[in-house]
């Protein structure tokens, strides 16, 4: 029996993401087969990474940093620019499945702040304007 | 052997005893919440952290193994002002708001916070209670969840897990966000849950309750133009008496009777009258089917937790199930038919409640397959509720008897309460149907007890020794399925889905004093009681049931009887 606690198990969700953009329940099934588990902890195991999804996202992710080094740079007022924008609040994805929108913890940036990723990609020091214009783009 | 001493008092322990099992041996009281008997060590809520040594550090007694020569101080000034801090702390995450008021909680009479509270000797609350905002569960037929009142302590995790099997709960989300959810979030009535209950008996906040059906049956109570009627399942009466303070296992048959009867049902029968039936269809199933080799071994079909499990792991073996529907459901087949027409009620007035130590009977009762014969599901603890709402109490009432009619039992049908019940009452008439003779020794010792897997042969002619099986709790009924899978030989097994049977069912009352062994360990006692108690101790022996085969149903296992009282299965899977 495999162990949750396995980095194998971690691996195996990053794929299933980094192939649908989620994690789908059928997905979760086989893992909780696999792992001899319940499928509710496999879940819950999945639940506790904030990075992982278990919804469908929208084809961008869009990430701001508000921690602290951010914060005092106004990350708030750019996360609220990007609110109106989008039309989106902190977790949720746009009806067309566009864009999602999440609010998260230290990207790794602070002395760039404040910074925004969409998907992979990093943007730092960011403007209000710029950050429309980027998110604009991707349209 | 380990010494040590707690609190100066010398203490000598086995090797792998913990702190809090060393204390509790020379009766010091560490206060403890997400630690339960039975369930694997958590140490989430720090509330039975001791100091040891004198070290900076506090230790969690339920994690912390005995050493030779600790000095541990459960009580010192430094312990006990941590555990206030770590009380409020955790009582901030419970809501007690106006909304979820105290008063009108599940656990208002049994509040395991308000012991704990007492226990540490509280006397400050520093923080304003956190509200979650978090939506109720309402998907289950038998069990609500109230998550702004969880802790997280974990205990319904690990009691779905560990006891029962399954494990539909779990945490999402971390830190203060920490959400005790179930499979995507679905709900409780979207997921493979038996609806056993155990969770409930395990919640220390009342975060856990059943689906209430006390007002629609005040209504029903309340309407004049209504005829209802109650039945009273074997394991209400050894627990029914519990929360007006007596010890569990006192048996409270006639009160419960008077009760019943101050409430105003029109009818007060007994589950047992059906599940004498029960052996009568179950019995013959089983003679017919060990004869013809068909389909064996032949697994009960009382527990309704029991049968959705099946139902969702075991699909492949639905044949093997009894086809017998439970005592409660043929209660209300014959309810809805042979009382309706003997007593002249029209059906439209007709309302059949039952009282049951069970969640998953509500479910039970709302299965299509089983029409509406019973209305409304109370169980042991809302019965309780509503006898104590019309100011009785049920230890000063004088015992009065059941209603005639589907009212008569032997003590083969009182053991149907508890774990290896079902077994022995099948056994004691199995015999007499296949010898035409009576069991000389009808106390069956091998399948009763605690035990979890329990086994026998029973003799029944030269030509067939019968091969019987007992397993309760759903962790046990797994392992039976596998040594069944595994090519052990049975012809006859008994599940039923909580420990210790319908005595620890998830709708009994709680006790706060007792461990949960303690508890069974009487409550299966004041069962055994009654059984010998009796004159009458087989099913085929009850007048009454002889009566309805007589007038109504013709035969064991007649057309007529299989259209009442026998049923079908859905394999469910993990959909």
């Amino acid at each position: 029996m495999l162990e949750l606690e396995n980095e194998i198990f971690l691996e195996m969700v990053h794929n299933i993401q980094e192939t649908y953009g989620y994690v789908p329940e059928r997905e979760i099934n086989q893992l909780a087969e696999k792992f001899d588990q319940p499928r509710a902890k496999i879940y819950g195991a999945i639940k506790f990474y904030s990075m992982f999804y278990t919804e469908p996202t929208g084809k961008y992710v869009i990430r701001i940093c508000d921690s602290l080094s951010c914060h005092l740079n106004d990350s708030h007022d750019l996360l609220l620019a990007v609110e109106n924008f989008l039309g989106l609040k902190n977790g949720e994805t746009s009806p067309d499945q566009l864009f999602t929108l999440e609010v998260v913890e230290c990207l790794g940036h602070c002395g760039e702040g404040p910074v925004m990723m969409v998907n992979d990609k990093m943007y730092t020091e960011l403007s209000k304007g710029r950050a429309l214009e980027i998110l604009k783009e991707c349209q | 052997m380990i010494k040590l001493t707690i609190d100066n008092t010398p203490v000598e322990v086995e090797k792998g005893t913990t702190l809090l099992e060393a204390a509790r041996q020379v009766h010091i009281n560490i206060p403890t919440l997400c630690y339960e008997e039975n369930l694997s060590i958590y140490g989430g809520c720090r509330l039975c952290v001791v100091e040891v040594n004198e070290r900076r550090q506090l230790m969690p007694a339920c994690a912390t193994e005995a050493e030779d020569g600790m000095e541990v101080k459960t009580h010192s000034p430094r312990v006990r002002e941590v555990r206030q801090t770590l009380f409020e702390l955790i009582i901030a995450s419970h809501d007690i708001s106006c909304e979820l008021n105290c008063l009108t909680c599940t656990r208002q009479a049994s509040c395991e916070l308000r012991n704990v509270a007492e226990d540490i000797g509280i006397n400050r609350m520093r923080l304003n209670p956190i509200y979650r905002g978090l939506d109720k569960d309402l998907s289950s037929y038998s069990v609500v969840r109230e998550p702004n009142k969880c802790i997280t302590c974990d205990r319904c995790i690990r009691k779905c897990e560990e006891v029962q099997g399954i494990g539909i709960f779990a945490n999402s989300d971390r830190g203060p966000e920490t959400t005790v959810t179930t499979f995507q979030d679905k709900g409780m009535g979207n997921v493979e849950c038996t609806n056993c209950g155990q969770c409930i008996i395990s919640c220390p906040t009342g975060a856990l309750h059943e689906v209430y059906h006390m007002d629609s049956v005040w209504d029903a109570l309340y309407n004049e133009e209504k005829h209802v009627i109650v039945q009273t399942a074997p394991a209400v009466r050894v627990a029914i008496a519990e929360p007006f303070g007596a010890e569990p296992g006192t048996v409270a048959t006639g009160q419960l009777v008077a009760a019943l009867r101050r409430l105003g049902f029109d009818g007060i029968f007994d589950t047992n009258f059906t599940a004498d039936l029960t052996i009568m269809e179950e019995g013959t199933e089983v003679v017919e089917r060990v004869s013809n080799n068909e389909h064996l071994p032949v697994l009960t079909s009382c527990s309704p937790g029991w049968i959705k499990f099946i139902e969702h792991f075991y699909p492949e073996h639905l044949k093997n199930l009894s086809t017998a529907k439970s005592p409660q459901q043929m209660f209300g087949a014959l309810a809805k038919t042979y009382y309706a027409e003997t007593m002249g009620v029209d059906l439209e007035d007709l309302v059949v409640v039952s009282i049951m130590p069970c969640t998953a009977k509500k479910f039970e009762s709302k299965r299509p397959e089983m029409a509406d014969d019973v209305d409304y599901v109370l169980t042991t603890r809302e019965a309780a509720m509503m006898i104590k709402a019309a100011g009785i109490n049920i230890c000063d009432l004088e015992p009065e008897e059941y209603d005639n009619l589907m009212g008569v039992s032997t003590g083969a049908a009182d053991i149907f309460g508890t774990s290896g019940g079902v077994m022995e009452a099948a056994l004691r008439s199995a015999y007499y149907l296949i010898t035409g003779e009576e069991l000389e020794e009808i106390d069956i010792k091998p399948v009763r007890g605690l035990e979890g897997l329990k086994k026998a042969e029973v003799p029944i002619n030269e030509d067939l020794t019968l091969k019987v099986g007992v397993a309760h709790g759903l962790s046990n009924a797994k392992k039976m399925m596998e040594m069944i899978a595994d090519g052990e030989e049975f012809h006859f097994v008994e599940f039923m889905a909580c420990p210790g049977g319908c005595i620890g069912g998830g709708g009994q009352p709680i006790s706060a004093e007792l461990t949960s062994t303690e508890t069974l360990q009487r409550r299966m006692d004041g069962i055994y009681s009654i059984d010998s108690s009796k004159k009458l101790r087989q099913s085929h022996e009850n007048p009454m049931v002889q009566k309805l085969y007589e007038e109504y149903l013709g035969k064991p296992g007649s057309h007529k009887a299989h259209k009442l009282l026998h049923t079908e299965y859905t394999p469910r899977g993990l959909s």
